[in-house]
């Protein structure tokens, strides 16, 4: 291949490297006014009445928005269940805030000052209500109800049955049994949520703004607003950085209604928005922390014959994308694993906490962390090796899912598990031992006797593309202009780049498949006036979807080429293998379109006396199927596994009673430069995916599944303490060794 | 609040400049001069985004005002490369893949200037030291540590 396989520099390189690329807070408009929005900063309540007129009398205001202006007031990713403005409005409990990011108001002003200090003028009266901070707490019968309208604060229920539990139960000779805790997580993305909103020369409402879906965001804005799709345009330049967190609404809806309400005034004027970090913080969605019970059996034998997991997800005052994350985790938190007998249950809880929504891994993480403690556990409990316990258990190709389908062809969880196996250490006897890793358990630093090292593993699937029936689809756009030879390819693409180097690799595969110069391919990019829908930059599913897509296109509009068409302008949708959804009665299904795998071992040292557990080396095997581009899968790799050092050593969302004690940088730490492993050994594998374009398989998550996981059995390794719940802060590590009493918030 | 006409160098540029006494010189630079390259993280001395060069040092430029900046030299990710040419901390950046979502990035170049002019030659821990106060979410910080050894083993600049 001429163009896949080759680390050429990322088409948005230079334009970086020089500070010439455009984001959207960077933008500006002849004649933009500002606006600043009323964050709630309470957790519940309801909103008696807005007095807006000191803020409007303010010199240099130009509009004040309340709820009353919003045409519908509400949005959501599946379900419209957050006001746009909270406050009193024809639609019912919409006069509610349920978080302390909901919006109350926006100002529209002359500067940015003048649109702060106007809020602060607005006089809000509300009725505070009880604050539901727990998962436990909110199912309780007396709990307050935060969404009257749903009955309930339990909004979703998923479950997975197969086979038969008590027989399973029954066959096993070792049980294990724990509750576990995991964390929300902040994205942290380095640039804040922006919007600039201006009525387009089509008379359009526009709005360049920080995204992972276009088409997405224009429906529930058209909604919001009450105008049809195509009178509302969605844009994105370069965003800065995304995970997941961009993939709800954060400032559209409210900065395209201020360009609006000034057009309608007969104000020409566009409106620039962008959210502080404090605000960015509190507002847009977290990873979900779950509440978790599981009970797992296995035979003497190393056979995994049971596995009950019950599982409450925070999600925080809104659903955003919760109830496809808590499937997700349905799934994950039963692993890779062939097991026979197995029942699931998930519940989706509303609390007054920040919403939780999607982060990269979507719900994998948590539900990996519960299967690979419970599997570590059960090796530990049965005296067999991590991996030895893996290798009788792991699913193959022809292999049956825990949901009842077969898996997607192309399985290969075992060879990712034995590559990263010998890479960490590990060996294979063949004299009936099996896999073994003599060394490095519990051992005393030599230098240093109050350190003690360890290493553990562990190991994960990831998705490919939206699960359980969702219509999948990803549309792209091949012009081919020339004469006797294509001299310029143009490529209608909706894949918002937000840092994974999606322009780089559409444009590698576009080449590859058209057989043309890289540097005659020319993208236009994630403009709703301008392309198609190609979905979400999201579920590891773009290069996958979008590869499909122009490898499919490639063939007809070559064809039309060479039947002379001058110049040639086709669309073409890529339509992935159907998956369905879960059965009402059994949760069983055809989950997912593909795949891909991924273990992970740690090296950590836990200090005994400080309670310091540093990762000191990672080795992370990963079946990418086919690197588009080594240099930048490598980059993307490295980038997720810190992010996972941060989610399971460092990261510490704190919410106490709906308020939220981490609302910037320098109490929610992410990791430094300083904070990461000595040595990352990144094993990329590629053995291909037979649904995948030239044997791709998605790997914007996979790398961030299991590290935590392997953190817990490495520190298990080194201090012989279990710990259920992370991340593993140096207080919640000297509580579990004894040496401090109390919980860690 | 009052305005103040200051002069200030800007990547070898004398600009006056009117500013309120309350600016940052982040703003200054982002609205008053259009360099919209050093990018605005958090506006509070935590992410690094800002960093410049303030008189030979680096900066979180958020954490100064404008002000202060009368009759000082700055230098911003737009004054890096000289007539075209990449400077040789830029080409290694492309070099060893250590940009995703660009954002850290023009904080990263600068702080890691920085660096190399007062060291040539720095070892991991002392370009680790150095860029500490630089947080990038996306690449986990590897790739950045191979572009400025690569770029502290070249001749300052090299072709674009
Ligand atoms: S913007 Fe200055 S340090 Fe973050
Ligand atoms: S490249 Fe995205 S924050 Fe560094």
């Amino acid at each position: 291949m001429k163009y896949i396989g080759k680390s050429v520099p990322r088409v948005d390189a230079l334009e970086k490297v020089t500070g010439r690329a455009v984001y959207a807070s960077d933008m500006t408009l002849p004649g933009q006014a500002y606006m600043k929005m009323l964050l709630a900063h309470r957790p519940h309540a309801i909103v008696k009445s807005v007095d807006t007129s000191a803020a409007e009398s303010l010199p240099g205001v130009i509009a004040v928005l309340t709820s009353k202006d919003v045409p519908a007031n509400e949005f959501g990713y599946y379900t419209y269940d957050q006001p746009v403005l909270c406050g009193p409005c024809a639609k019912p409990y919409a006069d509610r805030v349920r978080y302390v990011g909901d919006r109350v108001a926006a100002v529209v002003a002359e500067t940015e000052e003048t649109a702060r200090q106007a809020v602060d003028l607005i006089a809000v009266e509300y009725e505070d209500l009880p604050v539901v901070s727990d998962v436990e707490e909110a199912l309780k019968p007396d709990a307050p109800v935060l969404h009257p309208d749903v009955g309930s604060n339990q909004f979703g229920h998923h479950f997975l049955e197969n086979g038969d539990l008590a027989e399973g139960f029954r066959q096993a000779d070792v049980i294990v049994e724990a509750d576990y805790n995991t964390p929300a997580q902040e994205h942290a993305y380095l640039q804040t949520e922006a919007g600039l909103a201006y009525i387009d020369e089509d008379g359009r409402v526009a709005v360049i703004t920080t995204g992972q879906w276009i088409a997405k965001d224009r429906k529930q804005m058209a909604h919001a607003l009450g105008l049809p799709e195509d009178r509302v345009r969605v844009i994105y330049p370069m965003t800065g950085g995304a995970f997941g967190g961009r993939e709800d609404i954060s400032v559209q809806i409210i900065v395209a209604l201020g360009a609006l309400k000034l057009h309608e005034r007969g104000i020409h004027r566009p409106v620039k928005v962008v959210w502080t970090r404090e605000e960015s913080i509190l507002a847009h969605c977290k990873r979900h922390p779950f509440r978790v019970h599981a009970r797992w059996g296995a035979t003497r034998a190393g056979k995994i014959v049971a596995a009950e997991v019950k599982m409450l997800a925070d999600g925080g005052a809104y659903k955003f994308t919760t109830s496809i994350v808590t499937s997700n985790s349905v799934l994950n938190s039963l692993g890779p694993y062939e097991i026979p007998n197995v029942r699931v249950d998930a519940y989706d809880v509303y609390t007054n906490n920040v919403p939780r929504g999607a982060f990269r891994g979507f719900g994998g993480p948590q539900g990996v962390y519960i299967a690979e403690q419970q599997v570590n556990k059960l090796a530990d409990a049965l005296g067999m090796d991590p991996i030895e316990l893996r290798m009788r258990n792991l699913a193959g190709e022809g292999s049956l899912q825990t949901t009842g389908a077969p898996y997607p062809p192309g399985v290969t969880i075992r060879e990712v598990t034995e590559q990263c196996a010998l890479g960490a250490g590990w060996e294979l006897f063949r004299d009936g031992t099996g896999w073994n890793r003599k060394a490095g358990y519990g051992e005393t630093d030599q230098a240093q006797s109050h350190k003690r090292r360890g290493i553990g593993v562990a190991c994960a699937h990831k998705n490919v593309g939206f699960s359980f029936g969702y219509p999948e689809s990803c549309t792209v756009g091949i012009e081919l202009y020339g004469g006797r030879e294509i001299e310029r390819v143009v490529i209608r693409h909706g894949a918002s780049e937000v840092g994974m180097g999606t322009h780089t690799a559409i444009t590698q595969m576009a080449a590859e498949a058209l057989d043309i110069p890289m540097e005659q391919v020319e993208l236009i990019s994630s403009d709703t006036a301008e392309v198609e829908d190609a979905g979400s930059v999201s579920a590891s599913r773009m290069t996958f979807f979008i590869g499909n897509a122009i490898k499919e296109g490639a063939e007809i509009a070559l064809q039309k080429w060479r039947d002379e068409d001058r110049p040639v302008k086709i669309t073409h949708t890529y339509w992935p293998h159907k998956t369905t959804p879960p059965d009402p009665v059994t949760g069983q299904c055809d989950p997912n379109v593909a795949y891909a795998y991924t273990t992970q071992a740690a090296e950590v040292v836990v200090d005994l006396e400080t309670g310091l557990v540093e990762v000191e080396k990672i080795i992370c095997a990963i079946d990418v199927g086919k690197a588009i581009n080594p240099q930048q899968v490598v980059g993307q790799i490295e980038g997720g596994l810190i992010q996972s050092v941060g989610y399971a050593v460092l990261e510490n969302f704190v919410e106490k009673d709906g308020r939220v004690l981490t609302a910037n940088l320098s109490t929610y730490l992410v990791p430094t430069i300083a904070d990461i492993p000595e040595k990352i050994d990144t094993i990329v594998m590629e053995i291909p995916d037979p649904r995948g374009p030239w044997g791709v398989r998605g790997l914007g998550e996979v790398m961030n599944m299991c590290l935590a996981a392997a953190v817990a059995a490495a520190v298990h390794s080194a201090t012989g303490v279990w710990f259920d719940d992370f991340p593993l802060i140096p207080e919640r590590v000297l509580r579990g060794l004894g040496k401090l009493n109390g919980r860690t918030p | 609040m009052s305005n103040h006409k200051i002069n200030v160098t800007v990547n070898g540029e004398v600009e006056v400049v009117e500013v309120p006494a309350n600016m940052t010189l982040l703003r200054m630079l982002r609205e008053k001069l259009a360099l919209t390259g050093t990018k605005n993280g958090c506006s509070a001395g935590e992410c690094g985004a800002c960093t410049v060069i303030l008189n030979g040092e680096p900066v979180n430029s958020c954490m100064v005002l404008a002000v202060e900046c009368d009759g000082a030299s700055v230098m911003t990710i737009e004054g890096l490369s000289k007539d075209g040419q990449l400077h040789a901390l830029q080409q290694a950046v492309i070099d060893q893949g250590a940009v995703q979502c660009g954002f850290c990035t023009p904080g990263v170049l600068m702080s890691a200037y920085a660096l190399l002019q007062r060291n040539a030659k720095p070892t991991d821990e002392e370009i680790r030291e150095a860029l500490v106060g630089n947080l990038c979410r996306c690449t986990g910080y590897n790739r950045i540590v191979e572009a400025v050894k690569q770029a502290a083993d070249q001749p300052e600049t090299v072709a674009a």
